[in-house]
């Protein structure tokens, strides 16, 4: 192996995006908002949501999967994959909030709440189950994973050297909330049904399903 | 109309692609993402309107001081949207204008 990798999955993800006109569009329609500075602010995190969203509604999964759950080997692939979202915008904030209040700001938008509920209804585990999912279908939990991406539930990768997720919060301050706080980050950070599903996308092993 | 027009006078005015690395374009970024580069090429010297007629006539009759009068050139009259790519230090670039999408003369 060189020193100075070459190649890798998430880059050649970045170039199909770009020799494809709808995924090439979509893209720098979100990579525009996410890295215009404002006046007083890094960027105008509304309007890079918004782009966010319509990137995962209008390019094809092969494309924005491809980007998103491609497999890595090294630092240079996983830190190019955390920057899929330009993190710095739509992911993090000044003070990371407790995530039940968090949770709470997502119910009081209609399309958070939703995403939300389908996140928990098709990530959920199941330890028996082959696919350590309960639904047994990765494609409908990356989709609900993905559909979070743009809400102020934006979930990203919290390290170079896992798949772990994590929303941006923590449950610091929970008082006698903090087993249900614990529980609720835990279903992102440690979370099999989805680990699998991101790996059996990223390795091209699940074929049938895309 | 004009379009058509130009299109039917003009065939030597095309738009072509070529599957470039950004690097090359020479733009100073250090990425390895790559493009379609789409660029105007071909011979407008199909006389478009009676302004050309005259000048192609004056031209050719020494009654202008410059001789060089600038033909119709071949050259975008429509851009490709924009292009991001994110470089090796982990910072997102945008080309705006950067390819061609239609030609014309």
């Amino acid at each position: 192996e060189p020193v100075l990798s070459k190649g890798n999955n998430c880059l050649d993800a970045a170039k199909a995006c770009n020799l494809n006109d709808t995924c090439k569009r979509f893209r720098s329609a979100y990579i525009t908002p996410c890295t215009s500075s404002t006046s007083n602010e890094i960027c105008n995190k509304r309007k890079c949501h918004k782009a966010l969203r319509l990137f995962f509604d209008k390019v094809p999964p092969k494309h924005s999967y491809g980007m998103l759950f491609c497999s890595c080997r090294d630092v240079a692939c996983t830190e190019r994959r955390r920057q899929t979202i330009v993190p710095v915008c739509s992911y993090e904030d000044r003070e990371k909030p407790n995530c039940l209040n968090l949770q709470e700001s997502c119910k009081k938008n209609y399309i958070c709440r939703s995403r939300l509920a389908d996140f928990f209804t098709n990530c959920q585990p199941e330890s028996r189950s082959v696919s350590s999912c309960l639904k047994e279908n990765y494609a409908d939990c990356l989709l609900a994973y993905s559909g979070l991406i743009g809400t102020v539930m934006t979930p990203n990768y919290i390290d170079s050297s896992s798949l772990s997720v994590a929303p941006w919060c923590d449950c610091s301050n929970s008082g006698n909330d903090i087993d249900e706080c614990r529980k609720f980050l835990n279903f992102f950070q440690d979370n099999t049904c989805l680990k699998n599903a991101i790996q059996a996308f990223g390795n091209g092993t699940d074929v049938n399903v895309w | 109309k004009g379009r058509r027009n130009q299109k039917g006078k003009n065939r030597g005015c095309v738009l072509t692609a070529i599957h470039l690395n950004v690097t090359d374009l020479d733009l100073g970024y250090e990425t390895k993402e790559e493009l379609i580069f789409r660029y105007c090429s071909g011979s407008c010297d199909a006389v478009e309107t009676t302004y050309d007629k005259i000048l192609k006539n004056l031209t050719r009759k020494k009654k202008l001081v410059n001789d060089k009068v600038r033909q119709a050139c071949c050259r975008p009259t429509a851009f490709d949207d924009d292009l991001s790519f994110l470089d090796d230090n982990l910072v997102y670039h945008i080309l705006k204008k950067h390819s061609a999408k239609r030609c014309g003369c």
